[in-house]
């Protein structure tokens, strides 16, 4: 017996990657008929890229630029020049000259590297938005002490916007142009309320999110699996047991609950919060897999199985198991995006870690800090948003080519 | 007579008592092999289970509300600990000098008469009045965006099988996989930074709450417009939400019955189309979904704590949420039960109504 299982482990082990490659090609193949579901294969790879690839070579930015905030998408730092100097365009161009530049924005960093050439002339930040540090640096580029400078394209439009200083306006229209609109690297997705760039967040915001949803996935569907197979195979009082088991949990407000238990217990890492999504989601697949396990039983290649007098463990992993694998990881990405939606749901609400800043993260502080309700920073809540949305959009599309590309026989036997 | 079941085994050897007379009654009448009277009883027994669950959780975990209760109130009005434990007992229906049976059964009575303790944050107000007067709004709310949805589901499922492997049913199939993949609250939040904050269709401030301040509730058209107002955009959301899973099960469901006979028979006796469709294809395609359908209200439900809360609607969410914050745990305790209490009901609802739906069930029921 043991050395039994003890072979037919060592034979499933040998003939996996062989089966593996090989099944990926036809899959691959098959799945290529199926347009939607090859978008949604093609976007889960973008995904993996975005979120696992990307962050190796793009650093998250945590810098704090106070002029930078909430700015709109693609806004950049901008040169500003007198009327008189338009010719003076990039960095190179300023060799020689004193260009002026306010601390705590993203002047500094940006003309570091040119420290040697330049003379950089710094202005104070204070608190108030666009306030003197930008004034006093427009006033003295007016003066012409100093030549050039730099400034944030949201900062330009806000003064230029701005009725309650005609001064500062006139000041603008009269000695200022903007020589270079495009000096800095653009923020792809505009920055956030502390003038982050958004898009780097977007890139290092999605790996736990997918891993937690991953590994509550996981263990439902291994729970799931387990209960659902030894429920139908051994019948009985285990299998009375499991189902009143299976009809309680499932009573359970699922989603509810985990806000109760996020108030009560204050999760402080996601990984934990998997585990929970996971042992709390396993019920209706396990339903599932328990009807599909007692009418795989009855087919007449089981029978045949049983007959010879081949052991439990054979029937079901060598008979019924590879049977229904198709339907098995079709539920179990299914049950990702419900780990998806459960976890986001209560990162909304402010309930779950906020020490990884992911893509729930960036929803809350962009709801709670109303960046939400102004066209300009909505990019705030509304990158998440995208991000949030599509990936699970991929997941369904890929989910539903998959029913379709395994053979149907299946789904009709439920 | 001798007992024909395995539920109920026993000496019937010349006994008189009471449980003999049941038990014959029993033999009579077999109610425990009847179907409804199992499901009913499965469906008390689990809100029975989850009350207790919530008793023990309540009571005896550590760190259980009780005892951080009695810790605040004697850190911050430094009264006796006696006197803060039978305030919060009070607030609890918990008799502490009683033993643990009977605060139990105690708690479980007043469970039954729906008294469901007084709020801790706010005290004086009783929990289930609150529970009454948040819940209509958001069973309004989830209600009218269920009913549409299914509505919607049926019909354009219906029309995907109509025309599968038409242009059309791939479109609507693609639509479908982006209306069950967006999360809801994606919805709500796409709904206010697209139409909402972006191009202006509607005020967001103005849609809070569940209807305009100043209105007197009643029948009149200014009150019963304000409520649809404000009720429209988590209406909005439930549909978007859910219409995409009605419109595959629906067309699954309507492409295994188009292969049936009785609907070949049907056209070869030269019904009308729109006979067939409705009363042959479209009654008995949907039966499946009506189970589907009290299953979700339960989900939808849950889900209304984060769309409330997106859409600051004043409803049942809403109401669990803030308590939730505030940590007001007898409100929190009893929210859980209503809400446990409404997915247990509806379940037990489908079972119920389902034999009388489809009389196929019916007669497999009766074996």
């Amino acid at each position: 017996m043991k050395a039994e299982s003890a072979q037919n482990l060592l034979y499933t082990i040998l003939t996996l990657p062989l089966g593996v490659a090989g099944g990926t090609f036809r899959f691959l193949n098959r799945l290529r008929a199926n347009r939607a579901g090859f978008i949604g294969f093609l976007g889960l790879l973008a995904y993996f890229v975005l979120t696992f690839i990307m962050p190796n070579y793009i650093p998250f930015d945590s810098e704090v630029n106070l002029d930078e905030i909430a700015g709109p998408v693609g806004s950049r730092i901008q040169l500003a020049v007198r009327v008189d100097k338009a010719e003076l365009r990039t960095f190179e161009d300023l060799a020689g000259l004193t260009v002026g530049v306010v601390d705590q924005t993203g002047g500094p960093s940006l003309i570091a590297p040119y420290a040697d050439s330049i003379n950089i002339e710094k202005y104070r930040w204070t608190s108030r938005r666009a306030g003197p540090g930008i004034r006093a640096a427009l006033v003295d580029l007016a003066n012409k002490e100093i030549d050039a400078m730099l400034i944030f394209s949201k900062t330009v439009e806000e003064i230029a916007a701005d009725s309650d200083d005609p001064e500062l306006q006139a000041l603008l229209a009269e000695h200022i142009i903007i020589s270079n609109p495009e000096l800095g690297p653009p923020h792809l997705l505009g920055t956030d309320t502390q003038g982050r760039d958004i898009a780097t967040h977007i890139v290092h915001g999605g790996r736990i999110l997918i891993l937690t949803a991953f590994i509550g996935g996981v263990i439902a569907t291994l729970i799931a699996l387990v209960f659902g197979s030894l429920s139908a195979l051994v019948g009985g009082a285990l299998d009375s047991a499991l189902t009143a088991l299976t009809n309680l949990v499932l009573a359970i407000p699922r989603f509810p609950l985990l806000v109760v238990l996020a108030g009560l217990i204050r999760f402080d890492n996601m990984l934990f919060l998997g585990v929970l999504i996971g042992l709390l989601g396993w019920p209706p697949l396990m339903r599932a897999i328990r009807a599909q396990v007692l009418s795989l039983r009855e087919r007449d290649f089981v029978e045949a199985a049983r007959s010879l007098g081949l052991s439990t463990n054979h029937i079901m992993f060598r008979e019924i198991l590879p049977n229904m694998a198709s339907y098995v990881m079709i539920n179990f990405i299914f049950s990702i995006t419900f780990a998806m939606y459960e976890q986001i749901g209560l990162l909304v609400l402010g309930l779950a870690p906020i020490d990884d800043y992911t893509w729930g993260v960036m929803l809350y502080f962009g709801r709670s800090r109303g960046t939400l309700y102004n066209v300009d920073g909505a990019s705030m809540a509304l990158s998440p948003v995208l991000a949030i949305a599509f990936f699970q959009v991929c997941l369904v599309l890929f989910a539903r080519a998959l029913e379709e590309v395994f053979d149907p026989r299946l789904r009709a036997a439920v | 007579m001798t007992s024909h079941s395995g539920d109920i085994q026993l000496d019937t050897s010349g006994a008189t008592g009471p449980v003999d007379a049941v038990q014959r009654l029993l033999t009579k009448y077999p109610i425990h092999k009847n179907y409804n009277f199992r499901v009913f009883v499965q469906a008390i027994l689990t809100i029975w289970a989850i009350m207790s669950f919530t008793f023990v959780l309540v009571r005896f975990m550590p760190g259980n509300p009780v005892d951080i209760l009695i810790e605040q109130i004697l850190t911050q009005e430094g009264i006796s600990y006696q006197e803060a434990y039978d305030r919060v007992a009070a607030s609890f229906n918990i008799n502490p000098n009683a033993s643990m049976l009977d605060q139990y059964l105690d708690w479980f009575a007043d469970l039954l008469r729906l008294d469901l303790g007084t709020s801790i944050t706010s005290p004086g107000t009783r929990v289930v009045d609150e529970i009454a007067r948040f819940l209509p709004w958001t069973l309004f709310a989830v209600g009218s965006g269920l009913l549409i949805s299914f509505v919607l589901g049926i019909v354009l499922g219906m029309m995907m099988a109509y025309y599968r492997d038409s242009v059309l049913d791939h479109t609507l199939s693609l639509i479908s996989s982006f209306f069950t993949g967006v999360p809801n609250y994606i919805w709500g939040l796409l709904i206010i930074i697209g139409p909402g904050i972006s191009w202006r269709w509607f005020d967001v401030g103005a849609a809070r709450g569940t209807f305009d301040p100043g209105l007197t509730p009643g029948l009149n058209a200014a009150f019963i417009i304000s409520v649809f107002e404000h009720a429209l955009l988590p209406i909005i959301t439930y549909v978007l939400a859910t219409l995409g899973g009605w419109m595959l099960s629906m067309k699954s469901s309507t492409t295994s019955v188009l292969n049936d006979d009785y609907v070949n028979v049907a056209e070869a006796r030269g019904l009308k189309d729109r006979r067939i469709i409705t009363s042959y294809v479209g009654r008995n395609a949907a039966l499946p979904l009506f189970t589907q359908l009290s299953i979700s209200v339960g989900f939808v439900l849950g889900s209304g704590v984060v769309i409330e809360e997106i859409f600051v609607y004043w409803g049942f969410g809403h109401y669990l949420f803030a308590s939730i914050v505030v940590r007001d745990y007898t409100a929190i305790q009893g929210a859980v039960l209503v809400l446990t209490t409404a997915i247990v009901l509806s379940n037990l609802f489908a079972d119920l109504t389902y034999g009388l739906l489809d009389p196929r069930v019916r007669i497999s029921g009766e074996k």
